[in-house]
């Protein structure tokens, strides 16, 4: 159960926290949980107390903004940082902004599925129908790609 | 039939429809070009997607073992063993005690091999001219070798009485050659074993707060409070040797806030800790020995001899208050005077779910 749901849930957090590191100790925090409270559906129950865990830690990190500006004041590995691994970020960044840019319901359901959730599983963590799954994750698709798309084009522009 | 709508499509691709219902879309796109093509645009479109996530995929790491071993090096600050002169001076000290007793009384045996030169001389020095006294008696080294070849395991009152006279001339001495020499074959503590004194903003870096739930599956037990005082934060913290550490942040007013550090220690460390730390740091004159054993770690640490024995603690400085608890070991510091927080220590309770 852990070895088959952690990475699921590593991969959603992190698409919420934006920072390895933390979407690792999050989950870690979220079966921590699951051990005490032993829920019958284990698997749906983790990823609504990761949402919940990530939604408050978003909270806290606002709030603790400066201070982290703070902390990261120190060159993060820019020094060591290749062509590749600088395209690989920059993928990775227009990637982040094409998801803000989803609509929260459509950005969880995408969320849901690219972690492994079935339908099914996406109806009883959102509240959505079932029928409704299948609706919403084509138009999250298809604004993310536009997104996306979209941010390139704007880069190009902007470099002129 | 009508025409297939885009969410039955993704439903379709995603393999979320029913057998079914699988076949009455096989049926329309059979006989339906736009819906052909369309299902082609939407099977690219969920391709890129899944592309698109996966640039955003958090580094493939290796599984982690659940809640075990969960250890992460952190930097040792042997020589700042700076403890407050004033009372509100924070100064949090980690809980090897026992196993550092340990290592140290084997320390205490060695000693009196390297010691006799000074112990003769001295013992000659007895009938000799007042100069030549006065310079043995400065440089006290010889003492400590010959209160170290006493009876090791309990030092009579007298013997510590001594010990703590010696304390200011070794450190007008600062630099002592033979004390340095002595160290050398004593092996160095292992980095998981032994007191380390955290100066006040250098503790044990707190991680992400957690909740009273996963304090209490993270330790094994009950996470321990002061009664009465609100629980401001738990926070989660890494040290070596331990399996998990606690942070447990109360506020006893609105301006004080005390820290409990909680650990348990890991498997692998039981051993060392239970079986030095069970007698030893509960001996009677445990308070004596934990000043002795300070003193002895000065010389054993990397840094210049010199530096160390300015910035050494006074002998009378207060023992920083622990608790055992089961396998927890406790530690509460803050803001307050140290019989303030040892009272304190007496009263904290386990946390009931």
């Amino acid at each position: 159960m852990y070895r088959s749901t952690y990475r699921a849930l590593v991969r959603f957090l992190y698409r919420k926290v934006w920072n390895a590191e933390r979407a690792e100790d999050l989950a870690q925090e979220a079966f921590a949980r699951a051990l005490i409270h032993k829920p019958d559906n284990a698997r749906g129950w983790l990823f609504i107390v990761a949402a919940n865990m990530a939604r408050d830690d978003a909270r806290r990190a606002a709030r603790e903004r400066r201070h982290l500006t703070l902390l990261t004041a120190e060159p993060q590995e820019s020094a060591s940082a290749t062509d590749e691994a600088l395209e690989v970020e920059s993928d990775r960044a227009r990637v982040q902004a094409a998801l803000d840019e989803l609509s929260p319901r459509d950005r969880e359901v995408l969320l849901l599925w690219d972690s492994g959730l079935s339908y099914e599983e996406i109806a009883t963590q959102t509240g959505l129908a079932r029928g409704a799954i299948g609706t919403t994750l084509s138009r999250a698709r298809r604004r993310l790609v536009q997104a996306y798309e979209a941010g390139k084009a704007g880069e190009h522009v902007a470099r002129g | 039939m009508s025409h297939v709508d885009d969410g039955t499509l993704h439903a379709y691709l995603d393999g979320e429809l029913s057998p079914a219902e699988a076949r009455g879309i096989d049926a329309h796109l059979a006989q339906c070009p736009a819906c052909r093509g369309r299902f082609d645009e939407e099977r690219a479109l969920i391709t890129r997607a899944g592309e698109l996530l996966a640039l955003a995929a958090p580094p493939d790491r290796e599984l982690p073992p659940f809640r075990a071993g969960d250890v992460r090096p952190l930097k040792r600050l042997w020589w700042q063993v700076r403890l407050p002169l004033a009372w509100a001076a924070t100064v949090l000290l980690a809980l090897g005690i026992g196993t550092y007793v340990g290592s140290g009384s084997r320390a205490l045996m060695e000693r009196p091999v390297a010691g006799p030169q000074g112990y003769q001389s001295r013992d000659s020095a007895e009938t000799d001219t007042p100069a030549r006294l006065t310079r043995e008696r400065s440089s006290a080294e010889p003492r400590v070798a010959k209160r170290a070849a006493g009876p090791p395991a309990t030092p009579a009152p007298a013997a510590r009485e001594e010990v703590d006279r010696v304390a200011p001339a070794r450190k007008a001495t600062a630099a002592i050659p033979r004390d340095t020499a002595l160290s050398a074959p004593t092996p160095a503590p292992a980095p998981q074993a032994g007191i380390a004194i955290f100066v006040d903003g250098q503790s044990v870096p707190k991680g992400s707060p957690i909740s009273v739930d996963s304090a209490r599956a993270l330790l094994g037990a009950d996470p321990l409070a002061v009664p009465g005082a609100p629980i401001r934060t738990i926070y989660r913290a890494r040290e070596i040797g331990y399996s998990a550490v606690l942070i447990v942040e109360q506020a006893l007013d609105s301006n004080t806030v005390i820290e409990l550090l909680e650990r348990r220690a890991a498997p692998l460390n039981l051993d060392a800790v239970v079986v030095t730390a069970a007698g030893e740091t509960r001996a009677p004159d445990s308070v004596a020995r934990l000043k002795e054993e300070r003193r002895k770690a000065e010389p054993r640490a990397d840094a210049p001899a010199a530096r160390l024995n300015a910035r050494v603690a006074p002998l009378d400085a207060p023992r920083p208050p622990l608790r055992r608890v089961g396998n927890l070991e406790i530690h509460i510091s803050g803001p307050l005077p140290a019989d303030s927080l040892r009272k304190l220590l007496q009263l904290v309770q386990p946390v009931k779910p």
